[in-house]
């Protein structure tokens, strides 16, 4: 390669072309631009006339210009000019072995090491040396193929969400030992790992190693803990250098169900530290939205941790008895234990028989005493898959045989008869408060109110077993709450009531304090090998190496010791893992991982992931030669008088690439809103035919003016309205005129029409055609009337009565021409129980505008007046086409009126007035 | 020598345009029609004129009874005096009217013949006489008269500028002539004197293609006539625009005063602007009526 100036060029021979630019030069310059020839009766006035001395016959300098500058950029294009050609390292020669560590830990900086890997590969494909690649993830025989291949095929690399093991790295340096001489670019991901420097030897043993490694720091995020109320997080580095921050993101679905970070929390690595928490207490309904962690910059399987069932949301089902009984909201059973959990909790209505196939977490069940065997055997298979059934006593648990003599599988102690109550009017002694729970009970720690007081209860019998069951008690030592497993399951029962009668625990803090201990003690999810033990999980979504989740479709399952305590691998890929009900995340960075540096001997030179990247200029030469050759196209045609006649093509097509369609602009709009709203306006919906749209203009320019004149109304100039862009909510009225080819408005479009007919806008439309008997199929206007009017929300729809307002708003009218003298218009139908009482010249109709008016005799022509004030569209014949313009006029006042006032004239107080002018 | 087979076609092509032309024509007359008009006094005709008092010397056939039944006096009915008034159009038939600079504008010749044969028809329904100058086809009333001066307003002349027809003008008639005056303006001088000389007044519709009016030409380019007869070569057309601008505008105003010198209007038209504007123009610019034609 040569290079000139900083820009290499790989056949500077070919530069030599230049010489031939000033030859062309003159060639060029002696042929003029070839005539145009043209018919012209004009030419008897051409004839005589002398051209000036000035007059180009010869091509003009500046399109030579152009000419020879393309030219040129075709030979300098193909003389191979290359920007920051790498002349640092030597070229070498001989296969090429790529070796990647292809780790989690380089995922961040990946797209920047895939940069370097293609100027490498650029580098190699000019020294026409074969390279290979080897991931040390995932280590296979080196396929040695030509660098441009590989070029192509590096966008398909990806790194893998674990480390190299042991076992990996071993075989790879088997695989270099069967081949034989080789230099290597070393991609390393800055992690130290085992046989780390045995692979280095065998590399050096076949020929020179570099390595490129990246000076950032390597962050890291150690699963989330729930302590204490508040989520602990832990980030790690593998440098402890100055001190840093970062962020910490918490990602999951919000309420609409789009995935979006609900919370961040900052935490700081402290000088010299290699490890930071912070903690991030949430509401616990945020916090059961939750699905990862991750570092907040970071893009790596490594920096982000997935959330298992710990914070899931769960179900719970509310079951009471007397299911139809019209009592009182606060009586309910179920209100105070819905008030605890619904900010917490889905709750779920409705029948056993219906809830159960739903598969809830918690079944709640207050006073139920006898369960039906249908019922019964379900929910026994429930629990002990993995459901908590919590009950409550009551006065019909009180009542009934359950659990009495045997204890009853769905009751966790056997209860005696009648139960007691204590402190009551008829009874000894005083209500009794709550002992302190004891530290085998799931509610230890609780603070115990010293108002919860109970006063009546169910007692348990004595049993063996009864002391291991009871997880809270009363000051006497009498249970309150027992448990007992069931299954994977457990059933919970509370010896009083959900409600308040017998104790006040359901109006306590308490309650809901150990409502949440029980729920969330129902599916808590440590990884622990002993408790996993023997168990199989299935992956239902597990991560790549930048930290995505992926559906993990039918990866086998994974044993329940090696999911706690393995480091990850292909075999156990970081990701969500399910054994029947139970959710585990399993993630890539565990508690006690510990993020080491690589450092590599002083032999091996270490580059950094910086590169400037080699860019070959002769694709932008060339297509710059095109452009300037398109240019010259532009610029010949138009020299010689071509380019808005013949080629009209062209003219197109550079407006096209010149067009860049102008952003609405928020000041126009705001400028639409003034003209619009300033003055009161009447406005046309823009059909998109140029004569049709002027007629509306000038028809509703011509209603305004007679409207000046006679009423008290008066409209500035008319607005044509984009029902795609534009507000509508402005005009009182929308005259809408059909033509065929209309485009149909966008659904956004129709959205604001609805508005604007619901708020109280009137739209005329007018087929223009005359043809509204039939109303539809019989014209093509009609048609695209139905078509255009289908999703708008228009009432039902009658032939105008003729008693209706529009007949009497300011004149007197019986019908309503256009330039068509047709009666029918249509209008919202009146009400059924319309009827004309005795007397009354009206009936008492629609309380309001009509929606829409629809007719076809094409108002807009018969208004229609010319900038001078005069008819712009003849109507009829002699007078009576000027009496039938009156009267068109007439009836767009009577619209306007009818819009702006309502239904003011139907009003009976005018009814006097009006007979009295009717003659009657 | 045209062969039957071809002059057939050609025969059928043209007979295809003439019903179109026709109606097109109707249609526009039908638009701006005023109505039958009279002379505005009191002659021979179908409409009431108006009653005067009974004079020494009239019939007593003439008077009218039921008029004057209703008083002592006796009343005559008068009628309105109806002439018909022999029109004489001339539509330059040349070459250089089959011209138009777009696809979208009629050309210069289909425009002339509408506006002729609308202006026939809204004469011929006020019914006036209708004809062409020269000897073809002479004024006559009725509606066959129409469909001849359909048919002859169809044929085309082959000669690049067509010179005004001047012969067998009838003294005292109106005419009409629609063209674009590009050729000498010999021709035209002398039917308008010789018209004048006559007591033929009437009207000068010059007709221009928008594209004559603006020059909108550049580059280099060879200017032909339609027929190919003339031609003219220049190297930048865009320099020609001025100095031909002012010779159209010499020509306009050679028109006009040749006008004002025989008492005939002169119309300026673009076949890029309505055909209906045109004709009521026309119309009344013809109009016969005393007083009307300003």
């Amino acid at each position: 390669m040569t290079v000139l100036g900083g820009i290499g060029f790989t056949a500077p021979w070919l530069l030599l072309g230049l010489l031939v630019l000033p030859i062309l030069w003159l060639i060029l310059r002696a042929v003029p631009p070839a005539p145009i020839r043209r018919r012209f009766p004009g030419v008897a006035l051409l004839l005589g006339l002398k051209d000036d001395e000035s007059v180009s016959d010869r091509t003009p300098w500046w399109l030579l210009l152009l000419r020879i500058l393309a030219v040129a950029a075709v030979i300098i294009g193909l003389a191979g000019p290359v920007l920051n050609p790498d002349e640092q390292q030597a070229d070498g020669s001989g296969p090429l072995l790529i070796l990647l560590d292809g780790s989690w830990a380089g995922a961040t900086r990946w797209q920047q090491q895939s940069e370097v890997i293609d100027a490498q590969l650029t580098r190699a494909a000019r020294a026409n040396r074969t390279v290979g690649f080897l991931s040390l993830t995932a280590p296979q025989e080196p396929a040695f193929q030509s660098a441009d291949v590989w070029r192509t095929r590096l966008a398909g690399l990806q790194p893998e969400p674990w480390q190299p093991s042991n076992a990996n790295v071993i075989r790879a340096i088997e695989i270099t030992k069967t081949l034989n001489g080789f230099d290597t670019l070393w991609f390393s991901d800055g992690l130290d790992y085992a046989s780390r420097g045995d692979m280095l030897d065998a590399l050096q043993d076949q020929g020179t190693v570099e390595v490129y490694q990246t000076g950032a720091n390597v962050l890291a995020m150690a699963p989330a803990t729930y302590e204490d109320g508040a989520i602990t997080l832990t980030a790690k580095r593998a440098i402890a250098g100055e001190a840093r921050d970062v962020t910490l993101n918490a990602q999951g679905r919000d309420p609409a169900g789009n995935v979006r970070i609900l919370a961040t929390v900052p935490a700081r690595f402290e000088a010299g530290a290699m490890k930071t928490t912070a903690a991030l207490a949430l509401p616990s309904e945020l916090r059961a939205r939750i699905t990862r962690f991750d570092i907040a910059g970071q893009r790596s399987a490594g920096a982000s941790t997935l959330v298992d069932d710990g914070l899931r949301r769960r179900e719970v089902a509310l079951i009471a008895g007397r299911e139809n009984r019209e009592g009182l909201e606060l009586l309910s059973p179920l209100h105070y234990i819905g008030q605890a959990l619904a900010p917490t909790a889905e709750l779920i209505d409705g029948s056993l028989a219906d809830v159960l196939p739903a598969n809830p977490d918690v079944i709640v069940l207050a006073d139920i005493a006898t369960l039906s065997e249908a019922e019964q055997t379900p929910l026994l298979e429930w629990i002990e898959g993995g459901g908590m059934l919590i009950r409550f006593a009551g006065p019909r648990i009180a009542a009934s045989d359950i659990s009495r003599d045997t204890e009853d599988p769905l009751m966790p102690v056997r209860l005696r008869a009648g139960g007691r109550s204590v402190g009551g009017a008829m009874s000894w002694g005083e209500p009794k408060s709550l002992d302190a729970f004891r530290d085998s009970s799931p509610f230890f720690g609780l603070e115990v109110p010293a108002d919860v007081v109970v006063s009546a209860q169910v007692v348990a019998q004595p049993d063996p077993t009864l002391a291991d069951r009871v997880i809270a008690a009363l000051s006497d030592g009498t249970p309150l709450v027992t448990r007992k497993a069931l299954g994977q399951g457990q059933v919970v029962l509370f010896h009083v009531t959900a409600t308040a009668e017998w104790s006040t625990l359901p109006l306590s803090g308490l309650f809901v304090q150990m409502m949440e201990r029980l729920a969330v003690s129902s599916s808590s999810a440590t990884l622990d090998a002993q408790d996993l033990q023997g168990t199989t999980w299935t992956p239902l979504r597990v991560m790549d190496g930048f930290g995505l989740l992926d559906d993990a479709g039918n990866l086998p399952g994974v044993d329940g010791a090696d999911l706690a305590e393995a480091p990850a691998g292909p075999d156990l890929q970081p990701g969500i893992y399910a054994s029947g009900d139970r959710r585990i995340a399993r993630n890539v960075v565990t508690t006690d991982t510990i993020l080491t540096p690589a450092t590599w001997p002083g032999d091996v030179p270490v580059r950094g992931l910086y590169v400037a990247p080699e860019v070959p200029l002769a694709g932008w030469l060339l297509s710059l030669s095109i452009l300037l050759l398109l240019a010259d196209v532009v610029a010949s045609l138009a020299l010689s008088g071509r380019l808005l006649k013949r080629s009209n093509a062209a003219a197109v097509l550079l407006a096209a690439l010149l067009h860049m369609p102008a952003p609405a602009d928020a000041q126009d709009a705001d400028q639409f809103a003034l003209n619009a709203t300033s003055e009161m306006a009447l406005a046309y919906v823009i059909t998109g035919n140029p004569s049709v749209d002027q007629v509306s203009e000038a028809g509703l320019r011509g209603l305004s003016d007679t409207l000046y004149f006679r009423t008290s109304v008066e409209p500035a100039n008319p607005i044509g309205v984009d029902l795609e862009t534009d507000e509508l909510a402005f005009f009182p009225m929308l005259y809408w005129p059909i033509t065929p080819d209309q485009p149909r408005p966008s659904s956004d479009a129709y959205v604001k029409l609805n508005e604007y007919l619901r708020s109280g806008g009137l739209i005329l439309f007018d087929t223009r055609d005359a043809n509204i008997a039939a109303f539809g199929a019989a014209s093509p206007n009609g048609q695209k009337l139905q078509n255009l009017a289908a999703p708008l929300d228009i009432p039902p729809l009658e032939p105008l009565p003729g008693d209706h307002v529009l007949t009497r708003t300011f004149y007197l009218l019986q019908d309503f021409p256009g330039r068509h003298p047709g009666r029918d218009i249509w209008v919202e139908a009146s009400p059924a129980d319309a009827e004309q009482v005795e007397g009354m010249p009206f009936r008492n109709l629609n309380d309001g505008v009509t929606p829409v008016v629809i007719g076809g005799n094409d108002w807009a022509a018969a208004w229609a007046v010319s900038s001078n004030g005069a008819p712009m569209v003849p109507i009829g014949r002699g007078f009576a086409g000027e009496r039938q313009r009156e009267l068109a006029y007439r009836f767009g006042v009577n619209l306007v009126m009818h819009v702006l006032t309502g239904n003011y004239k139907s009003d009976q107080v005018h009814v006097p007035a009006l007979l009295d002018r009717l003659g009657q | 020598m045209i062969k039957p087979s071809a002059l057939r076609a050609d025969a059928e092509d043209q007979a295809a345009r003439f019903p179109e032309l026709l109606a097109r024509a109707d249609h526009l007359a039908g638009a701006v029609l005023l109505g039958a008009h009279g002379r505005r006094r009191a002659g021979v005709g179908d409409d009431f004129w108006q009653y005067r008092p009974a004079q020494q010397g009239d019939s007593r056939r003439l008077i009218d009874y039921r008029r004057s039944a209703m008083g002592d006096q006796e009343f005559v009915r008068e009628r309105e005096w109806q002439i018909a008034q022999s029109v004489m159009l001339w539509v330059d038939q040349g070459a250089s009217m089959r011209f138009a600079s777009d696809s979208k504008l009629p050309e210069k010749a289909d425009r002339a013949r509408l506006l002729g044969l609308a202006t026939a028809i809204m004469l011929q329904r006020g019914g006036e006489r209708v004809g062409l100058t020269g000897t073809s086809l002479p004024p006559r009333s009725g509606r066959p008269q129409i469909l001849r001066l359909a048919e002859v307003l169809c044929q085309d002349d082959t000669a690049d500028y067509a010179p005004p027809e001047h012969r067998a003008m009838i003294p005292h008639a109106r005419a009409l002539f629609i063209s674009d005056f590009m050729g000498s303006l010999e021709g035209v001088t002398l039917a308008l004197t010789k018209a004048a000389d006559r007591g033929v007044r009437g009207v000068l519709c010059h007709l221009l293609d928008p594209s004559e009016e603006a020059f909108p030409f550049s580059g280099r380019t060879i200017f032909e006539s339609m027929g190919g007869t003339l031609s003219h070569e220049t190297l930048k057309a865009s320099d020609l625009k001025t100095r031909y601008l002012e010779r159209l505008a010499e020509r306009k105003a050679e028109l006009q005063r040749l006008c004002a010198l025989t008492g005939w209007h002169y119309g300026l038209h673009h076949t890029n602007t309505s055909a209906q504007s045109a004709l009521l123009w026309l119309y009344s610019a013809l109009d016969t009526r005393a007083g009307a034609a300003a």
